[in-house]
């Protein structure tokens, strides 16, 4: 098998990879870009949705293998575990980070950690420390074109993402909610003078991500499994994603995403590292992007208004 | 000059504190006991595995005591508790070679304090024998120091000699964790195989607790390996396995005694047919291993031996045994007869020692089929070629 079709399977591996990475850094760039803030909890929340989606799914599934019915519950799982992260989403920011709104900024951050290990020790202590697998909802076995695979779960993988974030580009831009949604994000007390309950904003921007995470937190669970601590690494490369991107830029965390999860794929063969290495090359590929340009490939740099 | 005259002093008081403290012990030994060091962790998160070999050894000892000791003398065991730490281990060491004058040591009972420990038994000319310590460089240097486990070396052997003389591959491929573990056996087995005449096209290495290995397995696929071999944990193995389908591989894959963890089979129930893996030879059911189990339960409320346990009671018996043969503390003598074991018939079935002090084990060699593990039969290293026990 020639290289050329290793490498291009290096990418559709990297692309579904990063579909996910991108899925899960809007939740960490949307709250940046409002509140100022990185809420480490997101991760965790991620975790929250694969369980919350495969026990959803196990208990509408039954006992029944009708394939229709398969899909159908999946997407009916997916719904639930979206809407359930969004409002656990909002009762986090409500209940651990809205009271430290005008304490320092590393009380919220200090926070969000303590949350995260809330939920992720919760998790261990109800389902357990093994890791579980997430049943596909289809035959997964693998379409080869060319010499390439791709699988039907990757193909899912990509499809939801690109809708997912259609949607939600679609959704800032051209509402009345989105418009606030900027506007807040760009001056939070003319924006409150202009009218806008930041409040409502805030709390609907943790929706928002968080049942993106979820999402995000489904679809790794085909290739991850569903576990307590899930939310930890996956989390963390999500976080990097969205800086490398340019943090607080919605359009930077999609493509810092879909970027970390090709350099991941690929940078360990093209350097010929080996491939334990690989989460090293990520990172480092993070540092020397950020030493080039330090505020992400989308960042504003914004000088300090006088 | 004057300082370095004081020095030597120093150094002769020094040493011949040591020599006349070693000395006396040995005829300590002379009296009416035979003391018998165990070193495990007695406290600590891993004390479970220290604890049980600990009561195992006890075990045997009381068995041995009650059944009239050695030739009228009795056997005393003295346990402390290394922590489950290098340090640990050889202040246990130090006590209870250098005070209590011990005349053999079972354990240590982990690979990191066995191989400090075993350095100093070298050096001291004491026999130890580890129940668990399985890393193949703990018996390296070759003298006083033996083991009732099979070495990790021996599962590599069985593993790359299966590999080429009896399913026939000539080129292999190995996906293999960056841990003791999995490196151990993953170099071993490169070893082997090569020496054999093999070639091993690719080494590719992952984290523990990395989650897509597609990068790993798609290098592997652009190889001309027949076979790849996989020795890693579970949550690994399921992974790979399931990932090598979704790129349309279908080569055969080989594992390690981790695959022997049925786990697996909930983590990759579709994907587990056909895999073959090294695991533990299943000895016949010995009258032996069902009195002693009977026996430890009796003895410690009801809690149940485990593997080590079992080890570290056949240590103890092969051990006493030897004391019995030398008819004295003699430690050099007391070595000479671990070492002339011969069929020592334990609950493990029949023990031997090979040259370097390992035992001389079979190792089993396992097909799925599904989800089932079908037991293909023992098989030993002989001569440099394998062949099957039973």
């Amino acid at each position: 098998m020639d290289t050329l079709i290793q490498y291009l399977q290096y990418l559709v591996n990297g692309l579904t990879l990063g579909a996910i990475y991108s899925l899960i850094a809007l939740g960490y760039t949307m709250v940046y870009g409002i509140l100022k803030f990185i809420n480490f909890a997101h991760g965790d929340i991620l975790m929250v949705g694969a369980y919350t989606g495969l026990l959803t799914y196990t208990a509408l599934l039954g006992e029944s293998t009708n394939g229709a019915w398969m899909l159908c519950a999946f997407f009916i799982a997916m719904l639930v575990s979206m809407a359930f992260c969004a409002v656990l989403g909002m009762f986090i920011e409500r209940v651990a980070y809205k009271p430290l709104r005008s304490a320092s900024r590393l009380a919220p951050l200090l926070s969000a950690i303590g949350v995260s290990f809330i939920l992720s020790n919760g998790a261990a202590w109800i389902f357990g420390a093994q890791s579980r697998r997430f049943p596909y909802p289809f035959d997964d076995s693998p379409i080869m074109i060319g010499g390439i695979s791709i699988t039907p779960h990757q193909i899912l993988t990509l499809c939801v993402s690109l809708v997912m974030m259609v949607v939600l580009t679609l959704f800032v831009n051209r509402t009345r909610m989105g418009k606030a949604m900027r506007a807040t994000s760009l001056d939070q007390p003319t924006s409150e003078l202009m009218g806008i309950d930041v409040n409502k904003i805030i709390s609907m921007t943790f929706a928002i991500g968080s049942a993106l995470a979820a999402v995000g937190g489904i679809l790794a669970s085909f290739d991850f499994r569903v576990y307590a601590s899930m939310g930890t690494m996956t989390g963390l490369k999500a976080f990097v994603a969205a800086v490398i991107g340019g943090i607080g830029n919605i359009q930077g965390a999609m493509i810092g995403g879909v970027l970390l999860g090709i350099l991941e794929s690929i940078g360990a063969p093209l350097l010929g590292i080996p491939s334990a290495l690989k989460d090293t090359i990520a990172f480092a590929a993070l540092i020397i992007i950020l030493l080039v340009k330090p505020d992400g490939i989308l960042g504003k740099n914004e000088r300090e208004k006088v | 000059m004057r300082k370095v005259f004081a020095f030597m002093l120093v150094a002769l008081v020094a040493l011949t504190g040591l020599y006349a403290n070693g000395g006396s012990e040995s005829t300590s030994a002379d009296s009416d006991t035979y003391k018998i060091g165990f070193i495990g962790p007695l406290t600590g998160d891993n004390a479970n595995y220290g604890i049980r070999c600990s009561n195992a050894t006890n075990l045997a000892v009381s068995e041995i005591n009650a059944a009239g000791g050695i030739d009228g003398k009795m056997l005393e065991v003295i346990s402390e508790n290394s922590l489950g730490t290098v340090d640990g281990a050889i202040a246990a060491y130090e006590k209870l070679v250098y005070s209590d004058g011990v005349v053999g040591i079972i354990g240590p009972v982990f690979t990191s304090p066995a191989l400090a420990v075993a350095q100093r038994c070298y050096e001291d000319g004491i026999v130890m024998i580890s129940p668990s310590a399985t890393h193949k460089d703990v018996t390296s240097l070759g003298d006083y120091v033996y083991r009732t486990v099979p070495s990790d070396a021996l599962q590599s052997e069985v593993a790359a000699h299966y590999m080429y003389e009896v399913l026939g591959y000539r080129n292999i491929a190995c996906l293999y964790a960056m841990n003791d573990y999995s490196q151990g056996l993953a170099t071993g087995v490169e070893e082997v195989f090569t020496e054999l005449g093999g070639t091993v096209s690719a080494m590719e290495t992952c984290m523990v607790g990395d989650k897509d290995f597609r990068t790993q397995l798609g290098a592997i696929r652009n190889t001309d390996a027949e076979a790849i071999y996989i020795p890693n944990y579970t949550v690994e193995d399921a992974l790979i396995l399931e990932q090598a389908a979704q790129l349309g591989m279908n080569l055969p894959f080989f594992s390690s005694d981790g695959f022997s963890d049925p786990e697996i089979y909930n983590l990759a129930p579709d994907y587990t047919d056909g895999v073959m893996y090294v695991g533990p030879a299943q000895a016949e059911a010995s009258t032996v291993l069902a009195d002693f189990t009977a026996a430890y339960s009796a003895a410690y409320d009801g809690d149940m031996p485990d593997s080590f346990a079992t080890n570290a009671y056949d240590a103890t018996y092969i051990l006493a045994q030897a004391i019995d043969r030398a008819d004295s503390g003699d430690r050099e003598a007391i070595n000479e007869q671990v070492k002339a074991t011969s069929d020592f018939s334990g609950a493990n079935g029949i023990i031997n020692f090979a040259d370097n002090g390992d035992m001389i084990a079979s190792q089993g060699v396992y097909d799925v089929d599904g989800t089932t593990p079908v037991y293909v039969g023992s098989f030993q290293i002989v001569d440099g070629s394998i062949i099957q026990v039973d």
